[in-house]
C-alpha cells in the first residue's frame, strides 16, 4: 500500500480555513493559528447574530412605528393598543413599511385606532 | 403578484432630505430641550429612521445663554474636565459658563452627551449649531421654528 503522508492533508485543510478566512484584518487572514480562531468566532457570531437579526429588526419597525405616529400626537403602546381594540392584524413590519412609504395609508391605519381608542 | 416578503427598506444616505429646525431657547429648561434636538438630529423622528445611517435634520438654536436650569442646579452642576497629570481635576459650574464667554457650551454638552459616541454621532453633532443671541447665519435654509414650550407645561420655566 502506498504511502500516506499527513502534509497533504494537513494543507487542503489549512488552505480551506484561508479562504474563509479571506478580508480578514492583519494576520487573521494569512496565519493558519489565529486564522483558525477568527473563523471560528466568525461562525459562533453568524449563528448568535441570525437569532439577533430578528430582534432588531423589531427594534428598527417599533422606532418607525413610533416615529409616525408621534408625529399625530400618539404614542407608540397607545397606538398598537388601538390596532388591537380596531381588530387590525397587520404586523409591525408591515405598518412600519407602510409609515416610510405610504403616508397617506398609515394615516388612516391611525385614524381607525384612535377611533377605536375613543369608543372603548 | 411578486413574492409577499419585502426587506425592510433602510434609508440611503444620498436620498436623505436634511430639513432644518429653528429653537429659541429662552426660559427653556437644557435637558428637555437637549432630549427633543438630540432625537431630531438623530432623525428619530422620521419614519425612515435607520440606525446607521444619519437621517437626522439640522437643528439652529438661538439665545442659548438663556436657557435655564431647575432645582439650583445652575449652581449645583459641575462641569469636570481632566489635564491627566496627578490632581490635574478642574471644573466649573454651570451658571459660570452661562456667564462666560462661551455660553453656548451649556446647550452643546448636553446634547453631546445624549448623542451615541461614535463616527456617526460625531457627523450627527455637526447639524447642531449653536447661538449666544438672536443672530446666525443660517436665514439662507429657510428654518423651520419648533416650539417647544408648546409641547410640554414642564419645558419651560415660569409658564
Amino acid at each position: 500500500m502506498a504511502r500516506v503522508k499527513r502534509g497533504t492533508t494537513t494543507r487542503t485543510k489549512h488552505k480551506r480555513l484561508l479562504v474563509q478566512a479571506k478580508g480578514y484584518y492583519g494576520r487573521r487572514k494569512n496565519t493558519i493559528r489565529v486564522a483558525r480562531q477568527a473563523v471560528e468566532k466568525a461562525g459562533q457570531y453568524a449563528y448568535r447574530d441570525r437569532k439577533v437579526k430578528k430582534r432588531a429588526f423589531r427594534a428598527i419597525w417599533i422606532q418607525r412605528i413610533n416615529a409616525a405616529v408621534r408625529a399625530e400626537g400618539m404614542t407608540y403602546g397607545v397606538f398598537i393598543h388601538g390596532t388591537k381594540l380596531a381588530g387590525i392584524e397587520l404586523d409591525r413590519k408591515v405598518m412600519a413599511d407602510l409609515a416610510m412609504n405610504e403616508p397617506a395609508v398609515f394615516s388612516g391605519i391611525i385614524k381607525q385606532a384612535q377611533d377605536a381608542l375613543a369608543k372603548a | 403578484m411578486k413574492g409577499i416578503t419585502k426587506q425592510t427598506q433602510s434609508a440611503k444616505p444620498a436620498d436623505v432630505v436634511k430639513k432644518w429646525h429653528i429653537i429659541d431657547a429662552t426660559d427653556l429648561v437644557v435637558g428637555r430641550m437637549s432630549s427633543i434636538v438630540a432625537n431630531i438630529l438623530r432623525g428619530k423622528h422620521k419614519p425612515s429612521y435607520t440606525p446607521h445611517v444619519d437621517c437626522g435634520d439640522h437643528v439652529i438654536v438661538i439665545n442659548a445663554e438663556k436657557v435655564k436650569f431647575t432645582a439650583g442646579k445652575a449652581a449645583k452642576k459641575v462641569y469636570y474636565k481632566h489635564s491627566g497629570y496627578p490632581g490635574g481635576i478642574s471644573g466649573t459650574t454651570a451658571d459660570k459658563v452661562l456667564e462666560g464667554r462661551f455660553p453656548e457650551r451649556v446647550i452643546e454638552k448636553a446634547v453631546e452627551r445624549m448623542i451615541p459616541k461614535g463616527p456617526l454621532g460625531f457627523a450627527q453633532m455637526r447639524a447642531l449649531h449653536v447661538f449666544a443671541g438672536t443672530e446666525h447665519p443660517y436665514d439662507g435654509q429657510q428654518p423651520e421654528t419648533l416650539d417647544i414650550a408648546s409641547m410640554n407645561r414642564k419645558n419651560k420655566v415660569g409658564s
